[in-house]
This record gives C-alpha cells, structure tokens and sequence, in this order.
C-alpha cells in the first residue's frame, strides 16, 4: 500500500489545535451559506473539550473542517486551523494525509454506518496501520489485537463483520481503530449517540480513561449537554454557527452567562430533578440562508431588547477561562433567576422557524 | 462460508421456476392458429396421408398425453426434431446458442468492466467539468439505436475503409475440425470485431450508468469519511471501500444481462449476418417451426433463471451481509 508520508516542523509552544475566527461556507444554487461564522477556540493537550449545540448549529461542520472533511462544496472561507502550529488549510493532500489518523484521528458514529460493512473490522484496523507505517501484516494484525485488548473487545472476534457486532461492540471498535497509530487528538462526532445509555457512559468512562493513561485529547461534539458535563475539561455551546459561550467547563455550569446556555441546561433533566423541572427553549435556530441581523438567538431569547437587534454580540470575556456572547452581562444574577421560571421562556415569541442545518446530521 | 440452506431453497425455487416455464411453453405454442399440422402437411397432400403424419407425432393423443411425452422427452435435453432442418432441435440450438454466446459475452464483459471503472470514476468526478462532460458523450452513445450504430460501423470499416469483413461468422471457404479450433481461430476473431464493438458501445452505458449512481449514494455514507480520515489515497477510498459496495447492484445486472443474452441481439444479429439464437428465433417463429421455437424458448428460460441463481449466489459471495444470512 502507498504510505502517507511527510515531515513537519511542529511548533512545540503553540496549542495542540487552534482554530482562529474560522468561517465555513457552502455554495449553493441559492448563493453560498455560512454554516459556521467566525469560530475560535483552543485545545491542549491532555484535555476533553466539548462543543454543544442543537442539530444545525454548525457543530459537525467544525469537525469536519479540521479533518478536511467537508462535502465538495464545503470550504474553509477564512480563519485558521492550526495543528500544533501547522496550517490545516493550506496542506497539500499527501501533507494532509500523512497528518491525519496518525496525529488526529476520528471518532465516527461508529454504532452507526462508520466501519465499511463489507470489510473485516481486522482489515480495516490495519490498513489504517500500513496507511503510515511500513510494518509487516502480521504485526499490524498484533497492533489490532492489542487494541481490541484496550477496548474491551475480545481479540478472537475481530475477523468478523461490523453487522455481526452490536452497537456498542461496533464503537468499541472503531474507537480501537481511531487509537492504532497512537494519535495526539481524536475528535469524536457524536461518539454515543445511537447507543443507549448504559453503553452510552461505558464508552465516556473509556474516553476519559484514555486522556488519563495515554494523554490524549478528545474533542467531544454532541447535542447532548449531559454527555458534554460528564467528559470535558472545557467547552464552547456552539447556536447557529457561533460561539455563544466558551471556556471553562466548571466555571461555565457553576456560572452560566448566555441566555442560550441557560435554556440548554434547563432542557436536560437531572438524575435526581424531577420531570416536570424540564423547560425547553420555544422555536427553533433561524434558516442560515436568511439569517436575523442581530444576534442570533434574538428571536428565542427572553431577555432580548431593542440593543439585541442591531448586530450579533462579540465573546466578552466574563471569567478567568470564560467568555460569552450577550449585550447583557450585567444583569446576569436577573436572567438566571428569571430562566428558572417557565413563563420566561412561553415570552419568547414562539413562532417555529425551520432549521437550516446543513451538513450537520 | 456459503449458507448452505440458502443455496438449497434458492436452487428448489429455480427448478421449480423452470418446470412451470416449459409446462406454459408447451400449452402456448398449442394455442398458437394454425396448429403445428399445417406447418408441415400441405393442403394438396390426400387425407390418408395427412392422418399417416399426425399419427407418426402423434397428435392424435389427448393433449395431456402429449404433454407428458414431451416433458420426459424435455429432461432428456430432447426437444424433437425441426420441422424445417428436419434434423435435431438440441443440436441445432446448441449450434446457435455457441454463436451467440461468443458474441454476447465478449460484448458484455468489455461493456460491464469499461463501464463499471469508468463508472466509479464519474461517480468519484462528481460536479467536475470532466463529470459533464463525460455524461453527455454516455448519454448521447446510450441513445443511438444499436442497429444504427451497426449500420455505420459497417458502413465505414467494412464498405469504405475495408478493414474487416461485412457479417458472417467466417469465410464461407474455412472449415475447421473441432468447435475449439472454430472459435479460437483468427478468422473467427477477425468477424467478431465489428459486431463486438458495436455491442460495447450499446451496452457500456448501462453498468456505467448504475455504477455511477451507485458510487454517488455510497460516497455520502460516514464510511467513506472514515477512510479518508484514516489518510488513504484517492484511489484506495474510491475502489478498495466505495467501489466494492456500489458494485454489489452492477453484479446482478451483469448476471441478469447475461441471461437475456442469450436471446441474441435479433438486430445486430440481422444487421452482420450473424448465424445465433435470436435470428434462428424469429425465423422459428415466422417459419411455424414449433420445436425448434419452444426449444429455444425453454433454453432462453433456462439461462435467465439459471443466471439469477447465480446472481444471487455472487451476491452472497460478496455481501457479507447476506453471505451469513441473518434470519
């Protein structure tokens, strides 16, 4: 097999992954669309971070963009992404390659359609092994065994077919290939969405496991704010192809200062919380092909006033490792008191709008 | 490892599937106006003859005694004797069924892998000004009519060019031993030019249509991310885990293709003289030449559900999906 090779002059002070004011576009036969608007956010090393949002924000979009995934008529606008201080955007395909799987890998929808099903899940693992390396079948068939150990697979199975698998086995599985060239980040797109909830947190506990024994960064994208709460160091809630609040995942669920995340966290209920303590946050996020000139959570937001309409607020720093994106930080104390309640949110003119989630599935 | 069971019902099903078709063959062409007696006897022929001959095939019988004697006849690969030819159906169909066969399968092999790599390429070029390109001139190939496209060629590389020969199988001074020696021969090759060509042209459309398809849906599940993200070439996403998925339907088609194959192509067969089964078919029919018609008929039969077994049986083979059968 053709290796994937190329060397690079790491930059060994700058993050692990920092994505800088990056925009993402897709053309269309009605004009082009941004799905996401001048997104930045860091990770380092040994560190889960976590992007939340609703189906169509533009979370999918993010994980995309880092691993040149994007549909044919998907770009990078403008913005960086920098992998340890090289510039994603501007790699050449061969360069690209020889980065990803063995310094950023994937964490699909494994339980899903993720692993070819008409290949041995052996034979996957290891032609992503000889994608890079120049080893030998045989030991890239040990490395897969090996893998399947740390995963909690039984090493006899992994000459089966992904359909002989359940969900979980599945997951498992690709989570075993995501580790086999040992990589520095693996971001993880929606890793446990299809599974239920017993193997939903086996599959977070391995992840957490992972950070701890092998160092290595995740990055989690969910719509799923309790799955974020369990995992992460850090996060960014990511509406409608903004950042509304990013930083610190403690600071941010101790001291929540977006009306967004506000509603989010109303709308998951708690192990001990009482069911009807649930309150969603009426509509939905605006179509991105005709986007509000505000800010973007205008129209669903409670506390929105005349201000609110001009332009979409800038990320104000509001914490040692927290910023957010509102007009109104001062009257944070009021807003959380008041979001509390559920006519707040029943204020909100609550006309559906339809989503305009593209690429975000 | 085949599912035993499975290959067990689909073959029961196919040769039930078999039994029935030569059971309606049989019941059809004695349905058919005129009869097969006046086929054969002639009106000038006396009475005492004309009862003489019904009694040698006996057509007197009831038509349920005839039927029986014809389907043992049947399981014996004996389909009679041509009212025509006056010699045996089986020789004669397996005659015609080797000329078309040497036709219709080089023709299909060519079209079905041109068509299914260049197929996967267009799939893989999608919204490129290569892609359009590409599918005008398959569109535009698809839509001229075979006959036409016959015509032309042999217009220009037999009349005017005069670089191959004008129909035929071989020159009409050849003979040859063996049937191995007939159609290995360079003579025969030379005649099999022209018709192939045109043939491949006609059909390479198809798989190429389908494998593009394909390739389009297969291209958008997360499988195909997985391997781009795992930093594999181009070509090894695209033929090693897209093609290998979207070529599951193009197989059937082939096997399926192949089964009407058979049948001959009756217009290329007309347009380069081409001595097959659909030719013979036609003039069977035309010629009321019943045995030889049904004979045909139940070969043609035979060989499209022969080849959807196989179709299916390849399927298994290559899906491992169906290939453990989970029931």
């Amino acid at each position: 097999m053709k290796r994937a090779t190329a060397t690079f002059d790491f930059d060994d002070d700058a993050p692990l992954l920092a994505v800088e004011d990056a925009v993402v576009t897709y053309s269309t036969s009605g004009g082009d669309l941004t799905a996401v608007d001048g997104i930045s956010f860091s990770v380092d090393e040994n560190e889960i971070f976590g992007l939340v949002g609703e189906s169509g924000c533009g979370k999918s979009t993010v994980a995309q963009a880092i691993l040149s995934l994007l549909p044919s008529n998907g770009r990078v606008a403008s913005g960086s992404v920098r992998f340890r201080g090289i510039e994603l955007t501007e790699l050449s395909k061969r360069e690209l390659d020889a980065l990803r799987w063995e310094h950023f890998s994937l964490i699909s929808q494994g339980a899903m359609n993720a692993l070819n099903p008409v290949h041995r899940i052996s034979n996957q693992i290891v032609e992503a092994i000889q994608a890079h390396r120049d080893v030998t079948t045989d030991d890239a068939r040990e490395r897969a065994a090996e893998l399947f150990e740390v995963v909690g697979l039984d090493p006899d199975r992994m000459d089966d077919y992904p359909h002989q698998f359940s969900g979980g086995m599945k997951q498992r599985a690709y989570i075993a290939m995501s580790l086999a060239l040992d990589p520095d980040l693996i971001i993880a797109d929606e890793p446990t969405t299809a599974l239920d909830v017993i193997v939903q947190d086996q599959i977070l506990k391995r992840l957490k496991q992972l950070r701890d024994e092998l160092g290595i960064s995740v990055i989690i994208i969910s719509h799923d704010i309790s799955v974020i709460a369990e995992t992460c160091n850090r996060l960014g809630v990511m509406y409608s192809g903004k950042l509304m609040e990013y930083g610190d995942l403690k600071e941010i669920f101790a001291d929540p200062y977006n009306p967004y995340t506000l509603g989010l966290q109303n709308a998951f209920p708690t192990l001990r919380g009482d069911q009807s303590d649930l309150i969603s946050v009426p509509g939905s996020p605006p179509d991105i092909a005709d986007l509000p000139d505000g800010c973007r959570f205008l129209d669903r937001c409670p506390f929105a006033t005349a201000e609110c309409e001009t332009e979409h607020p800038p990320l104000e720093t509001v914490g040692e490792d927290h910023a957010s994106a509102c007009y109104h930080h001062d009257s944070i104390e009021r807003m959380r008191e008041e979001a509390k309640n559920r006519e707040t949110w029943e204020r909100t003119g609550s006309d559906t709008v339809p989503t305009g989630g593209i690429g975000d599935d | 490892m085949v599912n035993k069971r499975y290959v067990a019902r689909r073959f029961a099903l196919m040769l039930a599937s078999l039994f029935i078709v030569i059971t309606i063959l049989f019941f059809l062409f004695r349905q058919v106006p005129g009869g097969p007696m006046s086929a054969f006897t002639n009106p000038r022929m006396s009475q005492a003859a004309r009862q003489a001959v019904i009694e040698q095939y006996g057509l007197n019988d009831p038509l349920w005694r005839q039927y029986i004697r014809y389907m043992v006849n049947v399981a014996q690969l004996d389909f009679g004797q041509s009212f025509y030819y006056g010699s045996s159906v089986s020789a004669l169909i397996t005659d015609r069924f080797l000329n078309t066969m040497s036709l219709m399968l080089t023709a299909f092999t060519i079209s079905y892998t041109v068509g299914t790599y260049l197929g996967a390429q267009l799939g893989w070029l999608r919204g490129t000004a290569k892609e359009r390109v590409g599918m005008v001139v398959v569109l535009f190939v698809r839509s001229m009519p075979v006959f036409w496209t016959g015509m032309v060629i042999l217009y220009v590389f037999g009349f005017q060019l005069d670089v191959f020969p004008i129909g035929g199988m071989r020159e009409s001074t050849a003979s040859y031993d063996t049937t191995t020696a007939k159609f290995l021969s360079t003579d025969f090759l030379y005649h099999l030019v022209l018709p192939v060509f045109t043939l491949s042209t006609y059909y390479t459309g198809l798989p190429l249509l389908l494998m593009r398809n394909n390739i389009l849906e297969v291209l958008s599940e997360s499988y195909i991310d997985t391997a781009r993200a795992k930093g594999l070439t181009n070509r090894r996403v695209l033929f090693v885990h897209a093609a290998r998925t979207a070529i599951l339907p193009v197989v059937t088609a082939f096997a399926i293709a192949i089964g009407f194959a058979v049948g001959g192509q009756v217009l290329i067969e007309q347009v380069f003289s081409w001595p097959g089964l659909g030719r013979e078919m036609v003039q069977a029919s035309l010629r009321s030449d019943y045995p030889v018609a049904q004979g045909a008929f139940a070969l043609l039969s035979a060989i499209v559900i022969t080849m959807n077994f196989v179709a299916d049986l390849a399927y298994t083979y290559l899906d491992p999906r169906v290939r453990l059968g989970e029931s």
